[in-house]
């Protein structure tokens, strides 16, 4: 506890002080956060008609919820969140591996996150060649004689969120694999070589064991993923595919950019974007529950 | 001071510098009565070549007004609406832009975002041009044409010689002669029909030239825009099934997905296929691919029996326009006319081979046979771009992704049928106000 | 079984050889895409058309030339170049105000404030997007590099806000202590002691937010839209858009694009790597 300070300070001073560090910070939020939040839920209840802009209350909604494309955009966001799972479990491998190879660990891990930190349009675009009926995925089926599996990948109905996801897992992986390891490396190194003596093997050594020791940093790494493919993919869709086949990977996000900009819907897109958000709400409380919860409980 | 706070405020500082540089190099204010005009330019992906010819008049141009600075700027062609609509939206943006003509302009036009071209050019020059009927509207123009393309199908004579098909004599089949051909194209190894439908528009070019041929007039097709008819109705989307048949049967290029148009033209010239939908400039750099004895062009083939069926479909397709916020609409018309003068026309020809929408143009420098064959078709008779005639948001939504359904095979003839009713509704129910438009519309 | 065993290590040798297979396998899995792009980029287009996958040959030096003369890349370089770093600045100066009030103080409103950033951290852009853009219309701010600069700050702060306060309570509360009662104001400590200590945090928030800036697509593509103030990723795109069919030249651009995160990276990939566990490993 701190002594009384030789210098008694002005408690009206004090009072506001932390106001003003705060003000700064707090201003931009209002301006980027609050104020857009607040006008989604009012300009959804507005639409454009022949003799001005009307208030029409929930019609908007009622519009959306009847729109088929907008069920198809929820699935493929779904289809997208279903994907984390692999993800996390190949990045729980790979950085197993890593932690198990001194030699070369520094080298892999700089190779194996690299893709995060390229951006999307490139990593995207690069894609669109590698991924087409003649880019290195169909040749190199084709060499090993998987001819038939050839598939215009980005140009399916059924395999164009797949390939997103792929692309996606691509640059997500190599985040998982950092995460994970770091927290390997910290861990308690005793535990496993005592499971490695009582005959464990490979799988069940780090099934019951490390696994275990992870389960704040995997579910971390879940959250973080589980946001990412509801809030930030637009850019992969805009990148690869414009939201094609039809609509079979148009996601939220591209939908509420279709309908401010191009279609000019600033009420659908309203609508929309308020869904949005109470979607993603619901990961508010997965979102605390791995970042920690208030400042009292650290000190 | 400290040392801290002092570092502090001069990244402050500079921060704030740099961010009033990026507002004041275009806060400049305008010296010397000097004109800096934009354009949204769009024309290359229908006339390769346009982009050089437009480098070369805008140093025309810039050499004789040396007051005058013309900003290029090119367009996506899967964005050149909405990135439009976002500068409306905006309400700011360039001075000059490009449009696809009738419906796409006049949904800008109707947003108040169009300064009607005749209001700066004299009738005398506009009465050179070609096809403005396609932007007329309350007595006004409202776009200048440049060009003037057809799109027809053309074909491989080397392939057709080696399958042993014969061209239709009067330059068109029936369809049943033609999936007859196709099916010995496929049985000979070749693709019957090379296309690209990745960003949409290869199906739209079907909704075009073949989904046309039941329909009697334009406005029979705005019936079913407005709702007083559903395009569910075979009238409509019948021939769909058409289009689906030859996709199951495997008449397409199997890449019809990834490509886009002008890359699946570009297979055609690499003789990856038997037939493709060509515009004029498509067919030129066909011919000099594939060498010109070797390319023929046909109509596309009879399926409906409508009034239209039997209409060309030449169109400036794109409009280029001034815009209702420039600060200098006499000066973008008075480049946009010089688009049309005599030099300018000619060389528009040499560097793509698509003709001018002008009367003045020299159309003797046609020499190419098969190019004068399209020269004919597209000035003789009724010509109609049924696409021009849909909402922008409805091509999209509708034209577009009905094409891509039935070939990327996700979807049924029946479900393309209900998404065309379904989102000129939704369009309907999103837009009371373009629909009124569009209710008063001719 | 000793360490040092000649069979032992043997062994752990021969076991480790599939282990290095698989990461080998990923490895070139994550490079593959980026050998893509830079042997392309050096394809003339026949080259190309010829071999899609293999080394440049012809070499040729031309779509790196005429990425950066046709098009804007450039002009949109310096745009973003711009935006990154004030970007970086304002929401910087402005989150380590924050956190230190945060950690400093005790006040009403503290915690709703703490755990309005970690919520604020999941909201979707593309929720914010329509009432920002109408927002900056209307008090003539579109299509300006501050439109975008005050939007990007604001949304990097609520993680870099989080991420402040957790390094700022690590920071032996015994210093705050000794200096206040030497008299120093609580503007002093931050200036003169929180900020020297957290350079580390700092420097490794600074090159987080600055992969997040420059990479940045969706809210540059809606607020920039004049050729003048594009900033470098929805200028590649447009790129793409206008020069289809030139494979090689898009990849250029492409690259062109990439280089300065990856010369970055190269350099220093502890930042990186650091900057984005923490606050997730503790």
């Amino acid at each position: 506890m701190p002594k009384q300070p030789a210098v008694p300070k002005n408690r009206r001073k004090n009072k506001l002080e932390p106001y003003l560090y705060l003000a700064p910070a707090t201003l931009f939020i209002i301006i980027v956060f609050v104020y857009p939040i607040i006008e989604i839920f009012h300009t959804s209840l507005l639409q454009n008609t022949a003799s001005g802009i009307k208030t029409i209350g929930l019609t908007n909604y009622k519009l959306v919820v009847q729109d088929p494309v907008f069920l198809e955009a929820l699935g493929n966001n779904g289809k997208l969140l279903i994907s984390v799972p692999f993800m996390t479990v190949l990045a729980l491998m790979v950085a197993i591996l890593l932690f198990e190879n001194t030699r070369g660990r520094i080298l892999y891990r700089g190779i194996i996150f690299l893709p995060y930190i390229l951006a999307i349009p490139v990593v995207g675009q690069t894609f669109v060649y590698l991924l087409g009926l003649n880019g290195i995925l169909n040749t190199l089926l084709r060499d090993f004689g998987l001819g038939f599996l050839t598939i215009d990948w980005l140009g399916s109905a059924t395999w164009v969120i797949p390939s997103i996801s792929l692309v996606i897992i691509y640059r997500e992986m190599g985040f998982g694999v950092v995460l994970f390891l770091a927290r390997l490396m910290s861990l308690d190194k005793e535990t496993l070589e005592a499971a490695a003596i009582d005959g464990a093997n490979w799988w069940q050594k780090h099934l019951y064991v490390t696994l275990p020791q992870m389960s704040a940093v995997i579910e971390f790494f879940v959250v973080v993923e589980l946001i990412t493919m509801l809030s930030w993919v637009f850019s992969y869709v805009f990148t690869m595919t414009g939201g094609g086949p039809g609509f079979a990977s148009t996601v939220m996000e591209f939908y509420i950019w279709e309908h401010a900009f191009a279609f000019r819907s600033p009420g659908i897109a309203s609508a929309l974007a308020v869904f949005l958000l109470l979607i993603t709400s619901v990961l508010i409380v997965l979102q605390f529950r791995v970042r920690g919860r208030s400042l009292e409980e650290a000190e | 001071m400290k040392t801290s706070l002092r570092v502090i405020t001069i990244l402050v500082i500079l921060s704030m510098t740099l961010v009033a540089c990026g507002t004041t190099s275009q806060n400049t204010p305008v010296a010397n009565a000097k004109v800096n005009l934009t354009f949204w330019w769009w024309a290359e992906s229908d006339a390769p070549g346009a982009d050089a010819w437009m480098t070369e008049t805008v140093a025309a141009y810039e050499k004789i007004h040396p007051n005058v600075t013309i900003n290029i700027v090119p367009q996506s062609t899967d964005t050149l609406i909405s990135a439009f609509q976002s500068a409306v939206t905006a309400k700011s943006g360039p001075d000059m832009a490009s449009q696809w003509a009738t419906g796409p302009l006049l949904g800008f036009v109707w947003q108040n975002a169009v300064a009607p071209i005749s209001d700066y050019v004299p009738s005398s020059e506009i009465s050179n041009w070609l096809n403005t009927n396609e932007n007329m509207y309350q007595g006004k123009l409202w776009g200048m044409p440049m060009y003037l393309i057809g799109i027809d199908v053309m074909y491989n004579k080397t392939l057709f010689a080696k399958a042993g098909v014969t061209p239709p004599a009067n330059g068109r089949w029936t369809w049943d002669q033609f999936m007859a051909a196709c099916a010995t194209f496929k049985a000979a190894g070749i693709t019957p029909w090379v296309e690209g439908d990745k960003d949409g528009y290869g199906g739209a070019w079907f909704f075009s030239n073949v989904g046309i041929q039941t329909l009697d007039s334009t406005d029979d097709l705005r019936q079913a825009v407005i709702g007083k008819k559903s395009f569910t109705d075979p009238h409509y989307t019948g021939w769909y099934q058409s289009l689906d048949d030859m996709v199951k049967k495997g008449y397409f290029n199997q890449d019809i997905m990834s490509l886009d148009l002008s890359t699946s033209s570009q297979a055609f010239g690499q003789g990856k296929g038997a037939m493709s939908f060509g515009t004029d400039g498509m067919v030129k750099q066909a011919i000099t691919d594939l060498g010109s004895g070797n390319v023929g062009v046909m109509q596309t083939p009879l399926l409906g029996s409508g009034k239209l069926a039997t209409a060309g479909n030449a169109t400036q397709s794109t409009t280029f326009f001034i815009t209702k916020w420039s600060k200098n609409p006499q000066a973008a018309a008075d480049f946009l006319v010089f688009m049309h003068t005599p030099d300018r026309l000619a060389s528009w020809y040499k560097h793509t081979g698509v003709i001018a929408a002008d009367a003045r143009f020299n159309r003797s420098v046609v020499t190419d046979p098969v190019m004068q064959q399209m020269m004919t078709w597209e000035t003789t008779g009724p010509q109609v771009w049924l696409e021009n005639y849909l909402p922008g948001e409805v091509d999209t939504n509708a034209d577009l992704a009905a094409g891509q359904t039935i070939f990327a095979q996700s979807g049924s003839p029946t479900d393309v049928a209900n998404l065309w009713e379904r989102a000129a509704s939704t369009w309907r129910n999103q837009h009371p106000d373009e629909l009124t438009n569009w209710q008063n519309w001719k | 079984m000793k360490p040092g065993n000649p069979s032992t290590r043997l062994w752990s040798f021969l076991s480790s050889i599939p282990k290095h297979i698989i990461l080998i396998f990923f490895s070139v899995v994550a490079l593959y895409p980026v050998y893509y792009m830079t042997v392309t980029a050096f394809k003339t287009r026949q080259g190309w058309l010829h071999d899609q996958f293999g080394l440049p040959i012809p070499f040729t030096f031309q779509n790196m030339i005429d990425a950066m003369n046709k098009g804007n890349i450039p002009l949109w370089f310096g745009n973003s170049l711009i935006v990154t770093i004030a970007s970086l600045v304002a929401s910087t100066i402005v989150s380590a105000l924050a956190a230190f009030a945060l950690t400093r103080f005790h006040f009403a409103g503290r915690s709703f404030f703490y755990n309005s950033m970690i919520g604020l951290m999941v909201i979707p852009p593309a929720v914010l997007i329509l009432p920002l853009f109408v927002l900056m219309v209307n008090i003539g701010l579109i299509n300006t590099l501050p439109s975008v600069i005050i939007i990007y700050s604001g949304l990097l702060i609520p993680f870099s806000v989080y991420l402040l306060v957790s390094f700022f309570r690590s920071l032996p509360g015994e210093l705050f202590d000794a200096a206040a009662i030497d008299g120093c104001t609580n503007l002093d400590i931050f200036l003169r002691i929180t900020m020297p200590l957290s350079t580390p945090a700092l420097v490794t928030l600074i090159v987080v937010n600055a992969l997040f800036v420059w990479n940045e697509l969706f809210v540059a593509l809606v607020f920039l839209q004049d050729e003048s103030v594009k900033t470098l990723m929805p200028g590649l795109t447009l790129f793409k858009g206008h020069f289809t069919n030139n494979e090689p030249l898009i990849m250029a651009g492409s690259l062109i694009a990439t280089i300065p995160m990856v010369l970055l990276y190269l350099f220093g990939q502890r930042l990186f790597v650091e900057g984005l566990v923490a606050g997730a490993v503790k």
